[in-house]
């Protein structure tokens, strides 16, 4: 990749502790633009593009795993139409994507194949191209099912949900530069130790980073013999369903230590900071619980973390899933993938936050992003390979929804299987002109942000 | 604790004196059988030879053995987990296909006359095709698939070829070295093994010695988990029909106790489940033998390290042992073909905990050290540059 970085080479420590000190200083608060790391420049205007990560299907087209680029510019002659599909050429349980700290790059990873793919979305946005691929990073790491991909400066932090030796929970964290070398890897806390406070489980699973705080946030999911598994198999595995996490973990985020472990049962997922100037909480929710978790620090300056809100009837386990807040912390989409449910919550207080709002997307529904603006919300289907519905009940789509605060209008629909595609998965947005963007090279343009006519 | 010695038996065809340097990795190998196991059952036509363990233990260990290079033997009968998973009921396959059966432990398969739960296969070499190439499991595409495959990975150079006299990797010397390492998974000296056949009164306690007591008398245990004078498999190594895989065929209701969290659980019934994908149909050994008596009956699984190796049963349905003991006290599930040897038993609350003890005193003494021999085989993970279906050409 010809656009690399700056801190490669030096030692792995001291080159992350001063890229983060100095993106540290004076450091601008920036509305989240749905789970964006806040060191990547930010779309507040209309987004042109948006990505589709989007697993592919055993007889549907090619079968392979694919990047999507769909036109959703409404002001585009081509405005819902897919511009471009990148094949990957088999099936690696796609997951999640991650921008990197320039937003020129895209970086994709596979849950079951391991493998890391890194696009070059910036030289050609609506035609992205795959210019890297990791594939060392079991051998390097231990780990296995590369997760989350949020980008601080000059490294792409890289959270992995299980590992090599026997496909359960237990897993780490693990250091890419941006040229996709390896950088480091540690494993989760686990157990109780001298350097946390609280009982580790080991388990990982999404990362959210608070700059201002100097912390980052991790939360915990499951195994590969557990996010692999049909999810009806899976529910009636007694021994499987012990397999989760029920941790989230609050880290230091130059010197990489855990600080406390949070006890959140029932696998706590996406994780959030609210990006409102003042605001320094985050949220998670429990996918098996549906429990809304708020982490806060105390009057002492300790974090703690509240349990504030129930999604849905946890009897009848909805299964939240994606979420995205607003830019100003003010709401929260909330997915239930089992009713295919969208719910939006209140969190004006986020100490008693509350559901006002609730529409079925789909026979089930998995990814939710909404516009900087929070006037566009998307929707994806996929959860997992095998955890999606079978039979009927399989749809597979992105949906585009106007929402004017108090009712969401479908707008786009695209059946991903009618155009032979795959599971839509993981979504991000982009724009075509990229020139407003600056790199990361100062404090002062941290983040930057492109700044476009609505 | 004072030690025991072990038997030694004599493996191979040659008896080397005590005083020479250590044998060539091709010599047949003598083994220390723990105490309580019979003489090691070993084709003649695969010695045991360190080369040949040493290589099958790092073929068992390496993940890129599956199609996708995700799966190993090893994480189905994780080292750690008594060579089982502890965290599965019923193992996964290639991308997470469902597979319909517990893994089963491999500590001491080397006694297992007919392997796998319904008893299809006769041999360890043999059988390390069966997974290798199940569409749901490692899922190779043919045994040439997986021979050029392991003659593409540099870590493998030259390790066949030393195991047997110049011999490289094809069907017949991949599943002798997979057997032969398998085949040295034997594990015993037990605090039970210690008592009975090392004349050690002290080395199980009350409760266990009444739980043995119950185990070969009351409970009728041994009817099956065989004890001998001099030894124990605890297995008679045949197959019998308990009632559970009659259960799960008929898809009689059931609700599921489902853990959403430590201390959490929830009822879900099938019905709620109707979306996602239905339990697949298990007749058990009448697959194997066709025979209809032979419905839903499965091997007599060892006991030995059986407090290692849960969940239980064919399917991984019963957690505990504690669990186990339960259901045969009830005798097992009543269906045309169940076992006329289970019957209520009408065990006394201190009889279900002796058995339990004793059960848990089965564990051999040497679970470390055969958790740490695998893990020291250090596989590669990285795959072969080329697809061995592209790479391949005809070398004659």
């Amino acid at each position: 990749m010809k656009k690399s970085v700056r801190a490669a080479g030096r030692p792995r420590q001291l080159a992350m502790a001063l890229a983060v000190s100095a993106a540290l200083a004076g450091a601008p608060t920036f509305a989240d633009e749905t789970s964006c790391s806040p060191f990547t420049p930010l779309i507040k205007g209309q987004e042109d593009l948006v990505y589709v990560w989007t697993l592919g299907v055993k007889g549907v087209g090619d079968g392979s795993d694919k990047l999507v680029t769909v036109d959703v510019n409404p002001a585009s002659k081509t405005y819902g139409k897919i511009l471009h599909k990148l094949s990957l050429g088999g099936r690696g349980e796609v997951h999640h994507v991650g921008l990197s700290d320039d937003r020129r790059y895209l970086w994709g990873g596979a849950l079951d194949s391991n493998k890391i793919y890194i696009f070059d979305i910036g030289t050609n946005p609506a035609k992205p191209k795959l210019v890297k691929t990791i594939t060392d990073f079991v051998q390097k790491t231990g780990f296995v099912g590369p997760h989350s991909f949020i980008a601080m400066p000059g490294r792409m932090l890289i959270t992995p949900l299980s590992n090599n030796k026997d496909h359960g929970g237990e897993t780490g964290i693990a250091v890419y530069n941006n040229k996709g070398d390896y950088v480091s890897h540690q494993a989760m806390p686990k157990g109780e130790s001298a350097s946390w406070s609280g009982k580790g489980d080991g388990y990982n699973y999404d990362v959210g980073i608070n700059p201002q705080k100097n912390v980052f946030l991790t939360s915990s999911f499951t195994g590969w013999n557990n996010y692999m598994m049909d999810l009806g198999k899976m529910v009636k595995d007694g021994e499987a369903m012990k397999r989760f996490g029920n941790t989230s973990v609050m880290w230091d985020m130059k010197t990489m230590k855990p600080l406390k472990v949070f006890s959140t049962p029932g696998a706590p997922l996406e994780v959030r900071w609210s990006w409102k100037p003042g605001d320094n909480w985050a949220v998670t929710t429990a996918a098996l619980t549906s429990k809304i978790w708020v982490y806060k620090q105390d009057a002492k300056g300790e974090w703690q973390a509240h349990e504030v809100g129930t999604i849905g009837n946890p009897a009848d386990i909805p299964l939240p899933v994606d979420i995205s807040i607003t830019n100003d912390g003010k709401g929260m989409w909330i997915n239930t993938f089992m009713d295919g449910h969208t719910r939006y919550w209140d969190f004006s207080d986020p100490m008693k936050p509350k559901e006002v709002y609730k529409k079925k997307i789909g026979s089930q529904v998995n990814m939710v992003s909404q516009s900087y603006d929070g006037k566009r919300v998307y929707f994806t289907s996929s959860l997992l390979g095998n955890w999606d519905k079978k039979g009927k009940d399989d749809e597979q789509y992105l949906k585009i929804y106007d929402w004017d605060g108090k009712e969401l209008k479908e707008k786009l629909s695209i059946d991903f299987y009618k155009e032979k595609l795959g599971r839509a998965h993981h979504m991000k947005f982009q724009a075509r002109d990229l020139s407003t963007l600056k790199p990361l090279e100062t404090a002062q343009s941290l983040p930057a942000v492109v700044a476009r006519k609505q | 604790m004072r030690s025991r010695p072990f038997i030694l038996l004599l493996l191979g065809l040659l008896a080397l004196p005590a005083c020479e340097r250590p044998a060539p990795v091709d010599t047949p190998l003598n083994l220390a059988v723990p105490l309580g196991l019979p003489p090691l059952p070993v084709p003649p036509e695969n010695p045991l030879t360190q080369a040949r363990i040493d290589l099958g233990r790092t073929l068992f260990m390496d993940r890129r053995l599956s199609h996708n290079n995700t799966l190993s033997c090893a994480m189905c009968h994780v080292p750690e987990q008594g060579f089982t998973s502890n965290e599965l009921g019923t193992a996964i396959g290639l991308e997470g296909q469902s597979i319909r059966r517990n893994s089963p432990t491999i500590y001491n398969v080397a006694y297992v006359e007919q392997l796998f739960h319904d008893g299809r296969e006769f041999s360890l070499e043999n059988q390390a095709w069966g997974p290798l190439l199940a569409g749901n499991e490692m899922a190779n595409p043919s045994i040439g698939y997986v021979v050029e495959k392991i003659k593409a990975l540099p870590e493998y150079a030259g390790r066949f070829e030393q195991a047997f006299g110049g011999r490289g990797p094809d069907v017949q010397t991949i599943g002798q070295a997979l057997a032969a390492y398998q085949r040295t998974l034997v594990s015993a000296n037990s605090r039970f093994d210690r008592w009975r056949y090392g004349k050690d009164a002290d080395a199980l306690a009350a409760e266990e010695r009444t739980g043995f007591r119950l185990f070969a008398g009351k409970a009728g245990c041994s009817a099956c988990h065989s004890v001998d004078e001099r030894h124990a498999l605890f297995s008679d190594n045949r197959f019998h029909n308990t009632g559970i895989g009659f259960a799960n065929s008929m898809g009689l209701p059931k609700k599921h106790r489902v853990q959403l969290a430590p201390g959490v659980f929830v009822e879900v019934e099938d019905k709620a489940l109707a979306s996602f994908e239905p339990p697949q149909p298990d007749v058990g050994r009448y697959e194997v033998t066709l025979d209809p008596a032979d419905s839903w009956a499965y091997r007599t699984p060892s006991l030995r390290n059986v407090a290692l190796t849960a969940p239980y049963m064919h399917d991984g349905s019963l957690a505990t042992l504690e669990e186990v003991i339960e259901f045969y006290d009830r005798g097992g599930i009543d269906n045309p073909q169940k076992s006329p040897l289970l019957r209520p038993l009408g065990l006394a609350p201190e009889e279900k905990r002796a058995l339990a003890a004793f059960l848990k005193s089965l564990t051999g003494d040497n679970v470390e050290k055969r958790v740490a021999e695998a893990r020291a085989a250090q596989p590669g993970e990285m795959p072969p540059e080329k697809d061995p279906a592209s790479a391949y050409r005809r070398s004659y």
